[in-house]
């Protein structure tokens, strides 16, 4: 107990000011005497003349409280540890260059000065700087945007747009001194060729640059054919790129009408607007493999289709074949040189006809061949479409080579026909002296004496020329 | 080119269409000839856009005006 007491007469400041003591016995003990009467008004100057020289400059610890946000913009709090509460301030200028936001229970750092506020007898602490206690500034200010705009809702799967397969211009925003902008233009130069790149050039850090970025971004999607945005810059540290972990630039990314893809520093740069685009690039040059990769996709895609295209248009040409080779096949068809052989008359002109039937059939089938060879032929397809004509080349080749097959084969049968038919004819048995008789009309071979009746007249085919007679009886 | 073809993505998406529906088969045979017609004239959209293109690099400032890039990138270009 006693050394509490003690206490004050340790004090190196107490034995160091031995001049003052006199003065201050003197004024004790003369109060009574003569009484020096302040003013609430002179104390409080007196008080506040005292705190501002003597704590013109401080550091304080402690966690905030009762934070408010005036109007004004100023912002109001109060700073407390387990044994005292003090009251702060921080005028509108200085909250505007706060990163974080100060909320209640954070344990902060504040930097500032002492100051009386006269009309309520209060002392204060203007503060220069806040700085979150432990955590930087920085990884606390991108740790509450983060959370603010997650529960928004901004970062949601569901935003994300699927990037364009073709883009009919490319947009960048970025420096144009910049690092990314030379790595983005060096890959889309070596893999899309006659890519339309668009830049607006932003200044992507330091005060205001934020502000640069999204007033960028706003103004490029409204060019016309503009179908994807690039945005970022090359690496740097956390302050460098602090643009892009403002709030206005995340905003102006998910306002975009068109897809965002985001490329802000190295792989293990992670930015909000990584969180808002939709599609992280982890670095610039991969922003612009991501755009070249969807339009490699998408020619591979084109060239599969048109393959298949064409092959389906085969598979269309071989099924007709196929049916040709079924009509020819058909008993009706194959029957035919029998069915003529049990005909005796106007042999050769069925064979004729039969032979004509059959060419037209195969003309007709050729024409058909023919006709759908010359659509084919119409569609030039040989810059794109390279190995397909040749293909096709084949196939007419092997169909006109089927068809030709087929028509020798037809016109040795019906040789062989006509030349059964030849050996078949009852003609050939008038060579050794039969004659055939006919009625007159010769439309009716006579086989039966009963068939006709005396004084009819027939006629009788002798192996050379014909003769007219009359029946004089019959038995 | 064509204004029966809005964009790429519905070009591919129609040719898909005609080239599932041929590979199927069971068309008439002068059916099958127009939707490759149409397929031919949706592929050669396609790679019509593709390679018609020029390579371009262009400007915008911040009073909105579009200038070529030019001179910016061309040492880049030069030394690749």
């Amino acid at each position: 107990m006693s050394s509490l007491f003690d206490l004050p007469f340790d004090d190196p400041e107490a034995t160091s000011k031995p001049a003052n003591e006199p003065e201050v016995r003197e004024r004790t003990s003369t109060s009574a005497a003569r009484r020096v009467v302040f003013s609430v008004s002179d104390l409080t100057a007196g008080i506040r003349g005292l705190l501002e020289t003597e704590y013109s400059d401080v550091w304080v610890e402690g966690e905030i409280s009762n934070c408010r946000l005036w109007n004004t913009g100023h912002l109001y709090f109060t700073l407390k540890d387990p044994g005292a509460q003090l009251k702060a301030v921080m005028f509108k200028s200085q909250v505007r260059s706060l990163k974080f936001k100060p909320e209640d229970g954070l344990h902060v750092i504040v930097r500032g000065r002492l100051s009386v506020y006269d009309p309520k007898g209060e002392y204060q602490i203007v503060c220069d700087q806040v700085e979150p206690h432990g955590l930087g500034a920085l990884q606390l200010a991108f740790d509450q945007l983060k959370r603010r705009l997650q529960a928004e809702g901004l970062f949601d799967a569901a935003r994300k747009r699927p990037l364009p397969s073709l883009p009919r211009k490319i947009g960048i925003v970025t420096s144009l001194d910049g690092a990314a902008i030379r790595d983005i233009i060096k890959v889309l130069g070596r893999r899309y060729p006659n890519a339309h790149i668009v830049i607006r050039p932003t200044r992507v850090q330091g005060e205001g640059a934020a502000a640069e970025i999204a007033r960028g971004l706003s103004e490029i999607v409204t060019l016309p054919g503009i179908d994807v945005v690039i945005v970022g810059r090359g690496g740097g540290s956390i302050e460098d790129l602090w643009a892009f972990n403002e709030e206005i630039v995340a905003r102006a990314i998910v306002a975009s009408p068109v897809p965002v893809i985001s490329a802000v520093g190295h792989e293990v740069d992670v930015t909000i607007a990584d969180f808002a685009a939709d599609v992280r690039a982890p670095t610039p040059s991969a922003a612009a493999e991501i755009v070249v990769s969807r339009k490699e996709d998408f020619c591979s895609h084109i060239e599969r289709l048109s393959e298949r295209l064409t092959g389906a248009v085969r598979g269309s040409i071989a099924r007709l074949e196929s049916r040709v080779h079924q009509m020819n096949r058909r008993p009706g068809f194959a029957g035919w040189p029998a069915r003529l052989a049990l005909r005796g008359r106007h042999t050769a002109e069925t064979t004729h006809a039969l032979r004509h039937a059959a060419q037209a059939g195969i003309t007709k089938r050729l024409r058909v061949y023919q006709n759908l060879r010359l659509q084919l032929e119409q569609f030039d397809l040989r810059r794109r479409l390279g190995g397909v004509r040749a293909r096709l080349v084949g196939v007419d080749g092997t169909l006109r080579a089927a068809a030709q097959h087929r028509r020798h084969l037809e016109e040795k049968r019906l040789q062989g026909c006509a030349a059964r038919l030849e050996t078949l004819s009852p003609l050939a048995v008038l060579g050794r002296g039969y004659a055939v008789v006919w009625n007159e009309s010769r439309t009716k071979v006579i086989r039966r004496a009963l068939d006709v009746k005396p004084g009819d007249r027939v006629r009788v085919t002798l192996s050379e020329g014909e003769l007219g007679c009359t029946v004089e009886d019959t038995n | 080119m064509d204004s029966t073809i809005k964009d790429f993505e519905a070009a591919i998406a129609e040719l898909e269409t005609i080239v599932k529906k041929l590979e199927d088969g069971d068309l008439p045979l002068e059916k099958s000839l127009e939707m490759y017609e149409r397929g031919v004239q949706l592929s050669r959209f396609c790679h019509t856009r593709l390679e018609d293109a020029e390579k371009r690099i262009e400007i915008l400032n911040e009073r909105g005006d579009l200038r070529p890039a030019g001179a910016i990138f061309s040492k880049d270009d030069d030394r690749k």
